[in-house]
């Protein structure tokens, strides 16, 4: 328990601390230089291979559920996501299609009909590279802080913000995707880390087929 | 006529024969016995299962989530791979809820048959209604949501429940792999629907 007097210096000091971590608003030229970057930095990727480790928060578990692998991307809708640990377990978006691996059992779903599927794997396609800059689909905030910048994207739309209320991503400076969060309605959410990124080496064919 | 009353008479005595009897189960009333299932009952612990269901000549998988709260609750997630929620329920001691449901999964058969089966892999404490030795095996009998059910008990550990009515079985959850009271593989299969659940412990 801390006497009544310690607690008037350390709950003013905690909040220094909480507010020297914390993002600042960016202002309207800053969140306009962002989208440029980030614009500019999507069209011209062609290609981006990258590991990820993604953990899966539910607000009930003491753990959140981590896995880890790669993601592939060729332009302009090639995505194969490989995970690699706990388990071999790798996904190819193609055409309209989804090609499944599940340690060796192969199997394919057909998303043609299912206009939600479609307009989230694009979506995904899209935070990959950051470009989610659509005022259509989403109310847009920008922050920042010393290291790096933060968009949030929360959902205008109805249907999907049934399942994704809100995207986050984190830029670095080079306007490169190193974080992106899914926020369900619930709070809970899937948050994947990017690390050894590379962009626009040739990748081949092949990685794309199940 | 009277050979047709001895035969439907010998169909129902036959009929009623009950489960443990068909089995050969050898009844034991030595002793006061409690029926306690283990797994899934350390509230320290996320249990994270890679889920394979196959139902009829369908197939999908994702993560199984099950977390006990506070001694009195558990919630039990599936997710996909990629971490999409496609289920989220609630169960205490009589009560269920759900938290969140896709509309793809959101079918009252559907949700029916996961309550009963996760209802029964997350239940500890059982009344002991009677107890039987079947070879090494030691069965329990006990009564959940007004079905029979059977528990066998291999030197000392649960390996098997099997969801009874009358002499035949409709489900069987087979426990395998087991250590500090964790069984690493779990298979559930029901008999009467084309439906199978595999569980392989993650974590």
């Amino acid at each position: 328990m801390l006497k009544p007097m310690r607690k008037i210096f350390f709950i003013p000091f905690f909040l220094i601390s909480a507010n020297f971590f914390a993002q600042s608003p960016m202002n309207s030229q800053e969140a306009a230089a962002l989208k440029t970057l980030v614009k500019t930095r999507a069209a011209t990727t062609k290609t981006i291979t990258s590991d990820f480790t993604q953990s899966k928060h539910l607000d009930f578990l003491d753990n959140d559920v981590v896995t880890k692998g790669q993601l592939a991307f060729k332009s302009p809708n090639l995505i194969k996501w490989s995970y690699v640990d706990p388990f071999k377990y790798s996904v190819i978006f193609k055409n309209e299609t989804l090609y499944i691996n599940d340690e060796g059992n192969k199997s394919n779903i057909d998303i043609g009909s299912n206009q939600m599927f479609k307009q989230l794997n694009k979506l995904i396609i899209n935070s990959i590279k950051g470009d989610m800059f659509d005022d259509e689909t989403f109310s847009i905030e920008y922050f920042k802080n010393d290291h790096s910048s933060l968009v949030q994207f929360a959902s205008k739309d109805k249907k999907l913000s049934k399942y994704i209320s809100a995207f986050h991503i984190t830029f670095n400076s080079n306007g490169d995707v190193e974080q992106v969060k899914m926020i369900e309605p619930s709070g809970d959410y899937t948050k994947i880390v990017f690390s050894n990124r590379v962009l626009n080496n040739s990748i081949n064919e092949a990685v794309f087929s199940n | 006529m009277k050979l047709f009353f001895l035969i439907s008479f010998s169909l129902l005595i036959l009929g009623c024969g009950s489960y443990p009897k068909k089995q050969g189960f050898k009844l034991d009333t030595t002793s006061q016995r409690t029926l306690v299932n283990p797994y899934f009952s350390n509230n320290e612990i996320d249990y994270v299962y890679k889920a394979k269901i196959e139902v009829y000549d369908r197939q999908f998988g994702g993560l199984l989530i099950i977390k006990k709260i506070n001694g009195l609750e558990h919630r039990v997630a599936f997710t996909t791979e990629m971490g999409n929620k496609l289920f989220d329920f609630s169960f205490s001691q009589n009560d269920f809820k759900v938290n969140y449901i896709v509309d793809d999964f959101d079918k009252g058969l559907l949700i029916k048959i996961l309550k009963q089966d996760f209802k029964t892999l997350i239940t500890e404490s059982l009344s002991n209604e009677m107890f039987y030795k079947n070879n090494f095996q030691n069965v329990h009998e006990t009564t959940l949501y007004n079905k029979k059910h059977f528990y066998f008990f291999d030197i000392g550990k649960l390996v098997k429940i099997n969801r009874v009515k009358g002499t035949k079985e409709k489900v069987s959850f087979i426990f395998s792999d087991i250590s500090d009271s964790i069984a690493k593989q779990i298979e559930i299969i029901h008999y009467n629907i084309q439906l199978k659940i595999t569980l392989k412990s993650i974590k």
